[in-house]
């Protein structure tokens, strides 16, 4: 039984109880009751005459003295009947009101909808902590990947919006204290569906907790958290969560590859990107002065990459501490430190702005960043700028400022969060691709773009194993060869190529990036395709279908009962007939 | 001493013994069996039920099991017995009788059952 019916029912045993005696009180006196019937004998009602009038009495419908007039000790029982079953219905029915308006009962009406919701989920779910701004995204982001994911937040406002929000997926949420394990485990941890728990809470502290909660109590799942800190990133590796996004570190990392390799940046936003959304441009960063103001967390991590370039740069921030840190600094002998905060025309004229290429604004203060992006443009309209958005709800103010990289850094989370999720591959892949040449970049951008279009594909992980392709490994076992080409015919037209393109092949342990059509596909490989959904859907079925296979492999649709053979046999002299025609009209 | 427990197994047991009450006597002769007592049985059984509601334990489960099983044998007898007398219009043959007692001694078999389950938990149960 559940907690809700069993509360409604702990709830209701009084007054069903007081409707039961006030019943059963009214039938009797009612059959006790003497009567006449209309020859003047005396006469009793039966119990069942005496139900049906207080039922019709009860209820105030009220049919009147049935089936004889009645004698008055009869109506004097009939008004107390009245009195007593009315006013045991008004009880009833004002406690059930109150039952129904009740905050216990509400709340677990609330959990009993939470775990229906859960239980409706088909496949395995992701735990989210934490639903501010990067949690907000990472929904929304997985949602469309057609992942589902489960919500934990602590305000009960963003919980109670949950339903309206417009995810593709329904997204359960619950009210509760992430960095408590009691709530953890009502939000679904130990659930055998719940395959990963990300912390994205504002806090590092409680992210910090709920990967020791997760890893104590379901060590199965993987964790991945936020951090922002160094200590508390080290401390979360120490008992094994399997990611920590840092999401300065890892935008620094991708403005270095932007440096270093435009063609390579546009790759990984490509492959990261949200699926069907259109193709970004590439940027392309001049090598020249740049002014970098506020040294905090971002501003450190985007210098030690631009010092790495030999890229010349003026630092501009009010903490004297940090400009003394700075100039201890035997490797920053070539670049200034200016006290100041960067959004006055004066300090930015000192630093040198208007022969600057670009300028970093990277200040923890939306309204800072804004003001230094309007003085510097004013100063310089050629200047490259890389903008920090701090909050979400300053979106269309930063732009309206056409900064040329906006860095916010729950987007930055959600989108490394979510090529973690949908494919670790992926991960192996562009870190592959980091050390190849920018014309290697170069030629796959251009083959994702002529083979698949305008937009963002999709990407997903092909594994060689019975689960995921069992037609495939059964033509396997019986020794015939599938190259990679193979998988990319359509199974319903097989001159025809469906829109994928495989990206890398995992073979014990072994990465090779863009396998050729040639390559024989062996039993326990993973392949990373970029296609589109269709793609995606089309190879599926040829993997799992044997006579798709077949149709691809033989160039022929077999099937395999006895008595569909002899019917196929008998269509195939049918349709030797219809060939030539169907075949003239083709090579026209 | 708890009240509640007194009012639940007070209502169980009087379900048991009015139970007994109308069931005993001559199946087929009407004049030993009370059409008052048929009502009180139906009454106790009722609320004995309604008490067993909302216990989650699976001893709760039994006995609520066990009360269902009970009224749903006692309003089969009082069906019968409303049919035969009002909408038929018949005099209580003994017949009829016999299938009412009959109904009223498989409910007498539930609620023996409801209150043996009740001894046995009071029994396990450690002060």
């Amino acid at each position: 039984m559940s907690l809700v019916t069993s509360l409604i029912m702990r709830q209701m045993r009084a007054p069903i109880i007081t409707l039961i005696l006030g019943y059963s009180i009214s039938i009797l006196g009612m059959v006790l009751a003497p009567g006449i019937d209309e020859q003047g004998n005396p006469w009793h009602m039966n119990f069942f005459e005496a139900f049906y009038f207080v039922s019709y009495t009860a209820t105030t419908i009220g049919f009147g003295e049935i089936p004889h007039t009645f004698t008055n000790a009869q109506r004097t029982w009939a008004l107390i009947t009245v009195y007593l079953t009315v006013v045991a219905w008004f009880y009833s029915l004002g406690k059930i009101v109150s039952l129904v308006q009740d905050p216990t009962f509400r709340e677990a009406l609330k959990k009993n909808h939470f775990s229906r919701q859960i239980e409706r989920i088909p496949e395995s779910f992701i735990l989210i902590c934490g639903f501010g701004e990067t949690g907000h995204a990472l929904t929304s982001v997985l949602t469309k990947r057609n992942i589902h994911t489960v919500v934990i937040e602590n305000d009960a406002k963003k919980i109670q919006t949950l339903p309206l929000e417009d995810f593709p997926l329904v997204v359960p949420g619950i009210t509760g204290d992430a960095s408590n394990p009691e709530h953890l485990i009502q939000a679904g941890l130990q659930n055998p569906k719940c395959a990963a728990i990300i912390a994205v809470t504002a806090s590092d502290e409680t992210n910090l907790k709920i990967a020791v909660t997760s890893k104590l109590l379901n060590p199965k799942i993987s964790v991945i958290c936020r951090s922002e800190i160094e200590e508390y990133e080290s401390n979360m590796f120490s008992f094994g969560t399997e990611f920590v996004v840092n999401p300065f570190d890892t935008f620094a990392n991708i403005f270095a590859m932007a440096i270093h390799s435009p063609s390579l940046h546009l790759l990984y936003d490509w492959l990261t990107g949200v699926p069907n959304t259109d193709l970004s441009n590439p940027i392309y960063i001049q090598p020249g002065h740049w002014i970098i103001c506020g040294y905090g967390r971002f501003g450190q991590g985007l210098y030690q990459q631009l010092l790495k370039s030999n890229i010349h740069v003026t630092v501009i921030d009010p903490s004297e501490e940090k400009r003394d840190r700075f100039l201890n600094k035997s490797e920053n002998g070539n670049n200034d430190f200016i006290i100041g905060t960067g959004f006055d025309a004066h300090t930015l004229t000192v630093a040198g702005v208007t022969d600057a290429v670009g300028l970093i604004s990277g200040t923890d203060n939306d309204a800072n960043n804004l003001s230094i992006i309007m003085t510097a443009r004013d100063l310089n309209p050629d200047l490259f700028i890389v903008a920090r958005h701090n909050k979400k709800n300053n979106e269309k103010l930063f732009a309206a400022t056409n900064a040329n990289i906006v860095m916010q850094p729950s987007e930055i989370i959600a989108r490394k969060i979510r090529s973690l999720l949908v494919s670790p591959l992926l991960i192996a892949f562009l870190n592959k691709a980091r050390n190849q040449d920018p014309t290697w970049a170069n030629i796959t951008i251009s083959r994702i773009m002529g083979g698949l279009g305008e937009s963002v594909p999709n990407i997903w992980t092909l594994q060689v194993n019975e689960d995921e392709a069992r037609a495939l490994c059964q033509v396997l076992q019986l020794g015939r060869v599938i190259r990679v080409g193979n998988l990319l015919q359509d199974p319903r037209q097989r001159e025809q190529q469906i829109k994928a393109i495989p990206l890398m092949l995992k073979r014990n342990q072994k990465l090779l990036l863009m396998p050729t059509d040639e390559i024989a596909i062996k039993s326990g490989d993973q392949l990373l395709f970029c296609g589109t959904p269709g793609a995606y859907r089309s190879m599926h079925w040829s993997l799992n279908d044997l006579h798709s296979l077949n149709y691809i492999m033989t160039y022929e649709d077999t099937p395999d009962a006895f008595v569909w053979r002899q019917v196929n046999l008998f269509l195939k002299r049918n349709e030797r007939r219809n060939r030539p025609r169907r075949n003239r009209h083709l090579m026209k | 001493m708890n009240r509640e427990k007194v009012v639940f197994s007070f209502f169980m047991i009087l379900a048991l013994t009015l139970n007994f009450g109308f069931f005993a006597g001559e199946v087929d002769n009407p004049n030993h069996h009370n059409v008052y007592e048929l009502f009180a049985v139906v009454v106790v059984n009722l609320i004995a039920t309604v008490l067993k509601f909302g216990d989650r334990s699976q001893m709760g489960a039994m006995l609520l099991a066990t009360s269902l099983v009970a009224l749903v044998q006692l309003f089969s007898a009082s069906i019968v017995w409303a049919y035969v007398v009002n909408i038929q219009g018949h005099a209580m043959t003994p017949d009829t009788m016999s299938t009412i007692i009959s109904l009223s001694g498989g409910a007498l078999i539930a609620n023996f059952i409801s209150v043996i389950l009740l001894i046995i938990e009071t029994s396990t149960m450690r002060h």
